[in-house]
């Protein structure tokens, strides 16, 4: 099986294999808890890409993955995440002011 | 094959995730998906109409099959309810301990040694 061992080289294929095939790629994950283990899985069934890991900083990198599919996926392939991350941050700022002010 | 809502899936998920502690694997499955069969698609594609796609989120502990559909406008919801029971869940992994430089510093102390790098080799 292809295993990738760079997480942003796994991340980067995943998403132009999704762009380029977006009603036949899917996105694969299997956690065992018994052994520690994380897999993840990206295929349109010809290419096949996958990543594991036993570590929990990867956890947190995927969810971020997560993100990133469940925008592609819900919006469209055409859909810029970092669009989406603008507007998270976009929210985040009034809400720090609102704080300031009331103190 | 269970097609649940958004919320009745997610607390499928957490007993899932539960039930699959001491053995057995939990998968999860995305994909893009508009819930139409191939007549609907060709239907509305030769009509000129959008085709509205959703997500398809499936789950299954190798027993149980859960599925749901989540749309555009819960997907923000969804993806942070996913996140946090991935977080509070994926508790066997690997924490980066760094015992490495520990290791170095308390050596450093003991020899009083001039590099990290000398006294790791020594040890």
């Amino acid at each position: 099986m292809v295993y990738i061992t760079s997480w942003d080289d796994f991340v980067e294929r995943s998403v132009l294999l999704f762009r380029a095939h977006p009603d036949k790629t899917r996105y694969v994950m299997k956690y065992r808890n018994c052994d520690g283990k994380l897999v993840l899985k990206v295929t349109d069934d010809k290419e096949c890409l996958k990543f594991k890991t036993d570590q929990a900083q990867d956890a947190k990198k995927m969810e971020k993955l997560n993100n990133i599919f469940f925008t592609l996926m819900a919006r469209g392939p055409e859909v810029d995440f970092n669009e989406v991350a603008g507007k998270e941050q976009a929210e985040a700022q009034p809400a720090k002011k609102g704080r300031g002010r009331k103190q | 094959m269970g097609r649940l809502q958004l919320d009745p899936f997610l607390n499928e998920l957490t007993s899932m995730f539960e039930r699959n502690t001491e053995q057995g694997s939990v998968w999860v499955t995305l994909k893009r998906s508009s819930d139409k069969s191939k007549a609907q698609l060709n239907k509305l594609a030769s009509k000129g109409e959008a085709i509205e796609y959703k997500c398809l989120v499936r789950a299954s502990d190798g027993k149980k099959n859960i599925s749901t559909l989540v749309g555009a406008k819960d997907h923000q919801r969804f993806q942070a309810s996913y996140a946090t029971i991935l977080k509070a869940r994926m508790t066997a992994l690997k924490k980066r301990e760094r015992k490495d430089k520990r290791k170095s510093t308390e050596v450093d102390k003991k020899q009083g040694g001039v590099s990290k790098k000398s006294n790791a080799k020594k040890a």
